[in-house]
Formats: structure tokens, C-alpha cells, sequence
């Protein structure tokens, strides 16, 4: 058997115990900060690789200032300023960093420095890493290979921080507006607390003079009635009357009540009745009034039973309008739904999951295959092949995530969302590429019918992509309680009438009731345990964006079927490019 | 000189691997190798059934989502055939609400691609002890 040099079995060796530590790295700053997470990431990576200097520079999500921070071998005396190490590195941002020099006159030494440079994020949208060392060797095929998953696994974690301090932020904004919201129920109450102390003063009035009485139910808007059962003899306080804006004095009957109460709520009025028949102690309600000019009026109403002289059931009691209080109410829930366009940034959610769920697959491979490694080169005497064997998957299995992550950049890879002339099959395709482990994992069967002839659409590519995805993931979680039939999902493409494309997707599952229609679409409705109730408000509003319709239809069959229609010429968007100009997809020529 | 010499193979505990995945196919065998067990891998459940080795078996690996049958079903279906075979379930799906679903129906351990192989080893010594 052929030997190695003790000293390559100490490198692969090594190389496996860095990778470990590197994939160890989410663990400790799980739930951090970001900053914890840079100064972690920092201190491991300048350690593992022996480096001179690594830098990160941050994009701030909100702000435009970005967040620079360097670490320096230890052993080094010479301590620069961390700003003349970044204005150093600034002549280079914004370039391509493939075309950045690999060698830079070393700014916390004497020579040159070899410089590698690391996107955060698909895009470099998080930011920034660059490692330097003196070595003359560096960076080797493995310090490559580390660099790009320790900056992948940083990407993971920046990301997800920046998504739970957004989650925290929208959360305290939630909390704000509720806190505000209720400070002003609050105040209502008290007003009406007032009143009814108003009206309690009112009362004692009541003694000394019937007038007052008026008065004081005008204040706090509670009129009283007494209703003789036997005979339906209804007597109401001149209050009463204003409330219901019936002319002072007409005699009161159901029928006249009944032109009042709201359509909605005429079942709520024979409920009564029927009680009273029943000569139940008491009873309370709150119903709408829908007045003549259309307007509504919330009534709160309380009776009790008794008898009078004759043993005939009468029922004496208060009803008070408490429209303003109701109001404030429905002002509340008007803002929680403002919040859910707050919420869009949580979409990013999900795509966090799904790059995850793609690296998290040959990532798996990495690990067994270092854990063979290392124990191939400690045993006695080292299985040598075996660990060269492993340890060239553990790079190929590397090269795997690092081709994930590419395939998910050029998906997401445009910085500023623009529209383009773009093919509606084509990026279908790209997106159901990427869903295809998850929808198999669902036992979903994907079945696309595309247009041949499809026209290019003008459009925002990414947050099309998006709707795409999410129409898929809902008719998939749709099929995942379905067994006694195949989870078969079609997604089609065709041409629409009026010049306009639009793509369906079709599924095999529960459906939904035709009342809940509108429901589903509005934010924050969601049936699902997990379900943010997102989705499909943010697809919606991205269509209508493009000018163009989102909706859904129950099946003939079991099922339902999400489809939007966009017009194919570009309509309100800034820079209009007509079809002859389209990139030629075989030969890239306009 | 190989570290476990095929003679001992009979007296190796069988460890199975089903699992869809071809690099998990291709890596795990070689790790539970170096445990010192024998391995034999399986891309399909159906594949693992009609195979001699459900007898043998002292530990089956199973990935949760599969084209045709899955890691459950295979699971109720050699409980159908009164096979009482220690599980260990692995998946890459982060669905923290199987991991209970498959521990209840009897799994040995339910482990999140990717896992330390010292994580694997427990699980398995925890599984070939209750043979
Ligand atoms: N294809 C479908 N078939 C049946 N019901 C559906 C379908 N798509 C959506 N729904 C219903 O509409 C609701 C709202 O969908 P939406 O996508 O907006 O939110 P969600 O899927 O619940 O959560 P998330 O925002 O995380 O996607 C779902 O919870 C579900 O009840
Ligand atoms: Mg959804």
C-alpha cells in the first residue's frame, strides 16, 4: 500500500477538522445578532486558516452606511487603523471581484498580500468578505473550498438574523400600533365613563325634575323602553327615538322597529320575540340600525322581566348607541391589516428556507465524508486510499453547494427589480427546477403544459418568479392530506385574449368554498398551522403591479386552480421595448 | 492491510441504508464501515423489500422523503409484516412536526441533514441495544 507523508495526512486531516468546525459555525450564533455573528465568523476564520487579516463589510439592510469590520493576526505588532485597511480595499468595491488583483501592498506589513474576496449573500447583497495572507501559497484548493462555505454558511446566518430583527421589528410596530389603538379605546371609555357618570348625575336630577331626564339620556345616548308582552304595548324614552330617528310620538311596533334594525340582523329582533315568548328573566343584544341616509349604528340593548299588577310579563330596559365605541374598534383592525404590507418582507422567509433545504442535502454528504476521513486517518495504520477517496467527494460534494448557491443566484440575481422583455415558459421552468426536490418530497406530480407560441411578457422577472413559487407551494400544501388520488399538479401557459398571457396552475386538492373566494387573498388569512396567510395577498399585489388579474375557480373535478393574466406589451412601464427587439435565446443575438 | 478484514463480515451487525439520494448512498456505507458494522445501501423501499437482507438487519437508515414509497410507509409496512426492525430515520426536510409523527410510530431516532456522524453512532448504538 502506497504511504502518504505524515504531513499530508496532517493537512487532510486538518482540512476535515476545519470544514467540521466551519459547518459547526450556525450553532454557535444561532438567534445572535449580526454583529455577533461577524465577530464569531471573524475569530474562527482567521484562526482555521492562518490568516493576516480578514474584513467584512456589511450592506445595512435600512440605512446606507455599510458596517466595516477587520480582524488582525494576533502575533502581528503593527496594529493599523481599521479605516486605512478599508480605504485601502475601497479603491476595488464595485468591481467585478472576479478582476480584483490578487496581490495588494499589504497594509499592516512590509510586501505584498494575496487577497481573496467572497460574496455574502447570492448577490452580494449582504455584503462583503475578503481574507489576506502573506503565505505565498494561499489561498490552496482547500482554503478555497473553506472560504466559500464558511462565507455561504455566514450568508445563511446574516440572513436569517436580518430577517428575525425585521420579524422583531414588524412585531413592535404591531405592538405600537395596538398599544396606540388602545390607548385610544381607552380614551373612549373613559368619555363614556364620564357620560355615564353624567348620566348617573342625570339621574339624580331625575328625581328632582322628569325633564332633566331627557337631558341627561340625550348625553350619554341610552334611551330606556318597557314592552307589555300580551298586548306588544312598546313605550320608548324621547331618546330612544332620536336614536332610531323616528318622529317623536309615532307609536312603536315591530314592524317599525324592524325598518330600522339592519337586513343583517333581523334575525337577531325575532330572536327576541321569541325569547319574550318564552318569558325569559332578561335578555341583551347588539345589533346594527341601518338609518336612511345608510349609515350604520351599533345599539347595545338590556331588558329584564317582570310583572305588573295584573301578573302580565313586561320587559323594562336601556338601549344605548355605541356606534363611536365600535368605530375605534374597526379602526383597530384596519390597522393590523396595514401591517400586512409591512409583513411583505417576510416573503424573504421562504427563500431562506428553500436555499437551506437545497445546501442542506450535499452538506450532508460533507460531513459523513470528513467523519469517514478522519477516522480512515487514525486508525492504525491509516487507511490512506480510502481517505483520498473521501476526502476528493468531500470537495466534489463541496463544489455541489457551492453550484446551489450559484443556480439560486442567477434565479435571484437581478439587484434592482426592473422590468424586462422576458419568457413567461422560461422562467416557469426555472422555478419549478428549483421546487422539484420539494414538490417530490410531497409526492406532488408536476405536469407542465407550455404555449409554444407564447409571446414575450414585459415584466418584473424575480417577483413573477415569486407568485410562480407561491401558487406552487399552496396547491402543493393543498394535496398534502390527498390519498385516495394521485397529488397531480398541471402548470400551464397559453395566450389570453386582449393581447395578454396567463399562466394557471391547477391542483387535485381540498379547493376551497366558493364564500371563502375573496378570503383567500386577503393578508393574514391562512388555514394553515405554519401559514403566515401572506402569499397570495403578495402575489395579488405583484400582478396588479403588472397590470394584471390573480384569481382562483374551484375544479369541475376535486381541486383548485390559481391563475393570473398579464398583458404581454409593456403598458406603463418606463422604458417600453417592442418584441423584435427580444434576445434571440439560441443565439443571445437582439 | 484493510482495517476490518471480510472474514468478520458474519459477525458485523447489518446496518441498511435507504435513501434516494446517491451521495448519501455513496458516503454513508463507507462511514458505518469504519463503525465497524457491514453496510448495504438501497435506493428504494421497494428495493430494501424484495432484498434478502430484511432478515438480517440489525438497523435500518431511512431517508423520510421518497419518490414512490416513503420512509413511513415503508416503516408501517414492515410493521404489517411483524419485522421488528430498529429505525433511524434521516431527512433534509427542517419539518420539526415529523420528527414526533415517526418517533411515536416506534423510530429509534429522527436526525436533520445534515448530522454529526457522532450524533448517527448514538443512534445507532442505541438501536442495535434494543436486538
Ligand atoms: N391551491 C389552493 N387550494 C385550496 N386552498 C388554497 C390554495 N391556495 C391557497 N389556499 C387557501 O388560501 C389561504 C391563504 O393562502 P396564502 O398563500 O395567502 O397563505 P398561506 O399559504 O396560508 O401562508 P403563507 O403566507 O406562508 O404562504 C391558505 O391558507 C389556504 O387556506
Ligand atoms: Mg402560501
Amino acid at each position: 500500500m502506497e504511504e502518504l507523508p505524515a504531513d499530508e495526512i496532517k493537512r487532510l486531516r486538518r482540512c476535515n477538522n476545519d470544514l467540521v468546525s466551519v459547518l459547526a459555525l450556525p450553532a454557535m450564533w444561532s438567534g445572535a445578532e449580526p454583529s455577533q455573528i461577524v465577530h464569531t465568523f471573524l475569530d474562527a476564520l482567521l484562526g482555521m486558516l492562518g490568516l493576516d487579516l480578514v474584513y467584512v463589510r456589511l450592506k445595512d439592510p435600512i440605512g446606507d452606511s455599510p458596517i466595516e469590520t477587520v480582524r488582525i493576526a494576533q502575533s502581528r505588532k503593527q496594529m493599523p487603523q481599521p479605516q486605512e485597511v478599508c480605504d485601502l480595499f475601497n479603491r476595488w468595491f464595485g468591481d467585478d471581484p472576479q478582476k480584483w488583483p490578487p496581490l495588494v501592498r499589504n497594509p499592516i506589513g512590509d510586501g505584498d498580500i494575496s487577497i481573496v474576496p467572497a460574496r455574502l449573500g447570492l448577490h452580494g447583497e449582504i455584503g462583503l468578505l475578503l481574507a489576506g495572507s502573506q503565505r505565498a501559497e494561499f489561498p490552496c484548493q482547500t482554503e478555497r473550498l473553506l472560504l466559500s462555505v464558511a462565507a455561504n454558511q455566514a450568508s445563511i446566518g446574516l440572513q436569517e438574523a436580518r430577517l428575525l430583527s425585521e420579524q422583531r421589528r414588524v412585531a413592535k410596530e404591531l405592538d405600537q400600533r395596538v398599544a396606540q389603538r388602545t390607548t385610544e379605546l381607552a380614551q373612549t371609555n373613559q368619555e363614556l365613563r364620564r357620560e355615564i357618570a353624567d348620566r348617573r348625575r342625570a339621574e339624580e336630577q331625575l328625581r328632582r325634575s322628569e325633564a332633566f331626564l331627557t337631558e341627561g339620556q340625550k348625553l350619554s345616548r341610552i334611551g330606556n323602553f318597557s314592552w307589555l308582552v300580551p298586548t306588544d304595548d312598546i313605550k320608548w324614552s324621547e331618546q330612544l327615538y332620536r336614536i332610531f330617528e323616528f318622529e317623536l310620538g309615532v307609536p312603536v311596533t315591530f314592524e317599525l322597529i324592524g325598518s330600522r334594525v339592519h337586513p343583517e340582523d333581523l334575525p337577531l329582533l325575532y330572536d327576541m320575540i321569541g325569547k319574550a315568548q318564552r318569558a325569559v328573566s332578561s335578555f341583551e343584544y347588539e345589533h346594527r340600525l341601518l338609518m336612511p341616509d345608510h349609515s350604520v349604528k351599533y345599539l347595545h340593548l338590556i331588558a329584564h322581566g317582570s310583572r305588573d299588577n295584573q301578573g302580565r310579563l313586561e320587559y323594562i330596559g336601556a338601549a344605548q348607541d355605541v356606534s363611536q365605541r365600535r368605530l375605534s374598534e374597526e379602526a383597530l383592525a384596519k390597522a393590523r391589516s396595514e401591517l400586512a404590507n409591512v409583513a411583505r418582507v417576510t416573503s424573504l422567509g421562504v427563500l431562506t428556507a428553500s436555499i437551506a433545504h437545497e445546501v442542506n442535502q450535499p452538506l450532508s454528504g460533507i460531513i459523513t465524508n470528513a467523519g469517514t476521513c478522519l477516522r480512515m486517518l487514525s486508525a492504525d495504520p491509516p487507511n490512506v486510499d480510502g481517505a483520498r477517496e473521501t476526502a476528493r467527494r468531500t470537495i466534489r460534494d463541496g463544489n455541489r453547494a457551492s453550484d446551489v448557491i450559484t443556480r439560486l443566484r442567477t434565479l435571484y440575481s437581478k439587484k434592482d427589480l426592473s422590468p424586462e422583455s422576458m419568457d413567461l415558459n422560461e422562467a416557469t421552468r426555472e422555478v419549478t427546477a428549483l421546487s422539484l426536490s420539494e414538490l417530490q418530497s410531497k409526492r406532488v406530480i408536476l405536469r407542465h403544459e407550455l404555449a409554444d407560441d407564447l409571446p414575450a411578457v414585459t415584466g418584473d422577472r424575480v417577483q413573477l418568479q415569486q407568485v410562480i413559487l407561491n401558487l406552487l407551494r399552496n396547491a402543493a400544501d393543498a394535496m398534502s392530506a390527498v390519498d385516495d388520488r394521485p397529488r397531480e399538479l398541471l402548470i400551464r401557459t397559453e395566450c389570453d385574449e386582449g393581447d395578454r398571457v396567463r399562466l394557471s396552475v391547477k391542483d387535485a386538492g381540498v379547493g376551497f368554498a366558493a364564500q371563502a373566494a375573496d378570503k383567500l387573498f386577503e393578508a393574514f388569512f391562512t388555514t394553515k398551522s405554519d401559514g403566515m396567510g401572506i402569499g397570495l395577498s403578495i402575489s395579488r399585489f405583484i400582478i396588479e403591479a403588472h397590470h394584471g388579474r390573480l384569481w382562483a375557480t374551484a375544479n369541475d373535478g376535486p381541486g383548485a386552480t390559481f391563475a393570473f393574466s398579464i398583458p404581454c406589451a409593456a403598458r406603463a412601464w418606463p422604458t417600453p421595448k417592442t418584441r423584435v427587439n427580444q434576445a434571440d435565446p439560441l443565439t443571445g443575438a437582439a | 492491510m484493510k482495517f476490518h478484514p471480510e472474514g468478520s463480515a458474519t459477525e458485523r451487525p447489518l446496518v441498511s441504508l435507504v435513501d434516494d439520494d446517491e451521495s448519501v448512498r455513496e458516503s454513508l456505507p463507507d462511514l458505518l464501515r469504519e463503525f465497524g458494522f457491514a453496510a448495504r445501501a438501497f435506493s428504494s423501499a421497494e428495493e430494501f423489500l424484495v432484498s434478502d437482507c430484511i432478515g438480517q438487519t440489525g438497523c435500518l437508515i431511512l431517508d423520510i422523503a421518497m419518490p414512490g414509497m416513503t420512509g413511513p410507509e415503508l416503516q408501517q409496512e414492515l410493521k404489517r409484516r411483524r419485522q421488528e426492525i430498529p429505525i433511524v430515520f434521516i431527512t433534509a426536510q427542517r419539518d420539526e412536526t415529523v420528527r414526533p409523527r415517526v418517533l411515536e410510530q416506534g423510530a429509534v431516532e429522527c436526525l436533520f441533514k445534515p448530522f454529526s456522524d457522532t450524533a448517527l453512532l448514538d443512534a445507532l448504538n442505541t438501536a442495535l441495544r434494543l436486538n
